[in-house]
């Protein structure tokens, strides 16, 4: 077995029982990444940092990839967008420099639809990534980059963000774990905004538990972003026995006449069995307003978000530029004209008009009421259950290149993840086995800090359903 | 109420965007498709709802006055593209 292979907790177990070095991690994870970038193109940057310049801390040594909208100091991070040019932050997003202060080692930077707004990887200024599974396949996205990494075994684990899917999605299709934790539980200081209130940091990893180490790193209150909760349990020590007994697991009663691919129909039933043989209570919860109306208040409040957030790219302080233009004006027009992609457009756009004052009103506010109703409607389902069970998506992958020309019917494949994103809870996208060459994924979502006890119900999945295999890398050169 | 192809190019311009003619054909129909989408909320009394501010209550984060120095001007200056000397140049913003 090549140590690339290995899982972040045996690289961690190995290394301090001395049966390898750091360096020769770094060598087998950089030969992977070498063997498969050319058919896969998860990386916009690879990075030189080294093991010999990595700081001593719990993850010495040990290779990461980070998504490229998470600031890192001196290094250029570009959300995959023309308009951010060559920038080179001044200083690191929180999430990366807890990783760099406890020994990690900086592989690259992921690609990622541009400014997080796509769920296929391939809105991106840099070109599409592709599922290391079947590389004429999507990822998924926006964090197609860093779950095609660590599914073809670049790293053991790499960082994403999650906005309404982009994290649990590229997880599903690419088989790996991915959680988005709850809003609060890890600084946003650092990550390019999309949409502020909903974006947040999360890990991906081949096994929950290390989803656990990397969590005990990142997460925890952070006076640079003031969303960013103190005094909420963060404690992911890893426990093997856990147990569900007795805790209740519902599904979505108006989600049960949804159609679902037959691999996604079928894990759901397996996983509801595996639940109920370990002592888990199967029930129904009725959230009849997320099931109508949470795509419709999700992609307002994004959209109307994003709009105000990227009014900061106008050519004067950060990347891209024009030096010839007759005027501020032309000069706006041109650097955001050429700098932006098409889906950006679309949203700024979109939100622009949504926030007009003859609309506000109508639209934008109307949509963060439907956004209360939402969370009240999650707060009443947690107190019926424990955990809610559901797909990540209604579909498997599609390829690489296909595109809706209905946006809305896109969106509507978000109705599984955006939801979690309105409440700002935890959801944890996890692993259930192979359809053919393709792994299946699907989603436990608990109630606002619960984060802890959701990798511990993963801990249990993850010993029934088994661990992904590492993807085979596409047409490995 | 759908907008027109004048009205949509009118918002891109408050945006800042130039769109070609393709592109604002694409927007007026992704635009109109988007708010039909949102004439759902119609459906919804929220009438006594409270707008969403955030998902539990959360302390104003207000800080010290305090000055905190900063050391790490020359590093700035050497990451960024748009340096003159020990100052950044940043295209002509004043018109005259």
């Amino acid at each position: 077995m090549e140590l690339y292979e290995l899982n972040l907790w045996m690289l961690m177990e190995g290394l301090k029982a001395g049966k390898f070095s750091a360096s020769e991690i770094f060598t087998s994870c950089k030969k992977r990444i070498d063997q498969c970038e050319e058919s896969i193109h998860a990386l916009i940057t690879r990075t030189d940092d080294t093991p010999q310049s990595a700081k001593d801390g719990s993850l010495s040594g040990i290779p990461t990839i980070i998504k490229d909208n998470l600031c890192t100091k001196g290094i250029r991070t570009t959300a995959a967008s023309r308009i951010l040019g060559n920038w080179r932050p001044p200083y690191d997003a929180t999430a990366w420099a807890r990783l760099r202060d406890a020994g990690c080692v900086l592989m690259g930077k992921a690609n990622m639809d541009e400014f997080a707004m796509g769920n296929t990887c391939g809105n991106s200024a840099f070109g599409p990534t592709r599922n290391p599974n079947d590389t004429s396949l999507v990822p998924g996205g926006s964090s197609g980059g860093s779950a095609a990494a660590v599914s073809a075994g670049y790293v053991p684990f790499s960082l994403g963000s999650d906005t309404g899917g982009s994290i649990r999605q590229p997880a599903s299709y690419c088989g790996v774990y991915g959680l988005k934790p709850t809003y609060g539980m890890v600084s946003r200081y650092g990550l390019i905004s999309y949409g502020s209130s909903l974006d947040q940091i999360g890990p991906f990893a081949r096994t929950v538990r290390d989803l656990q180490i990397v969590m005990s790193v990142i997460s925890g209150h952070d006076k640079m972003d003031s969303s960013s909760f103190r005094d909420k349990p963060h404690d992911f020590t890893h426990n093997e026995n856990v147990s569900i007994k007795g805790k209740k697991i519902a599904v979505v009663k108006e989600f049960q006449g949804f159609t679902l691919d037959a691999p996604i129909a079928e894990a759901m039933d397996r996983v509801k069995k595996v639940l109920a043989d370990e002592g888990a209570i199967i029930t129904e919860v009725s959230l009849p307003v997320v099931s109508k109306y949470a795509v419709a208040c999700y992609y307002a409040l994004a959209m109307s978000e994003a709009h105000t957030n990227l009014e900061r790219y106008d050519g004067v302080r950060l990347g891209y530029t024009v030096k010839d233009a007759r005027g501020i004006k032309e000069m706006f027009e041109r650097v955001r004209s050429y700098g932006f992609g098409a889906e950006v457009k679309a949203r700024i756009i979109a939100g622009t008009c949504l926030t007009e004052p003859t609309r506000c009103e109508e639209y934008y506010v109307a949509a963060t009421k439907v956004r209360t109703l939402i969370a009240q409607e999650f707060a009443r389902a947690f107190g019926e259950t424990d955990y809610i069970l559901q797909p990540v998506t209604p579909s498997m992958p599609g390829k690489v290149g296909e595109k809706d020309d209905d946006a809305m019917k896109g969106y509507e494949a978000d109705l599984y993840t955006l939801p979690v994103n309105l409440a700002g809870l935890p959801g944890l996208s996890f692993f259930t086995g192979y359809a053919g060459s393709l792994p299946v994924g699907l989603q436990l979502i608990g109630r606002r800090w619960s984060d802890s006890e959701l990798l511990d119900a993963g801990i249990i999945l993850e010993r029934h359903l088994g661990s992904p295999r590492i993807a085979n890398g596409g047409d490995v050169v | 109420m759908n907008l027109t192809s004048e009205e949509v190019n009118d918002i891109a311009l408050e945006s800042r965007l130039l769109l070609t003619e393709e592109e604002l054909a694409g927007a007026v129909r992704y635009i109109n498709s988007f708010l039909d989408a949102l004439q759902c909320f119609k459906e919804l009394d929220l009438k006594d709802v409270e707008p969403f501010s955030f998902a539990e209550a959360i302390e104003c984060p207000l800080r010290e006055d305090k000055v905190i120095p900063f050391h790490d001007t020359d590093m700035i200056i050497h990451e960024s593209e748009h340096v003159d000397g020990s100052y950044f140049r940043v295209p002509r913003i004043m018109e005259e």
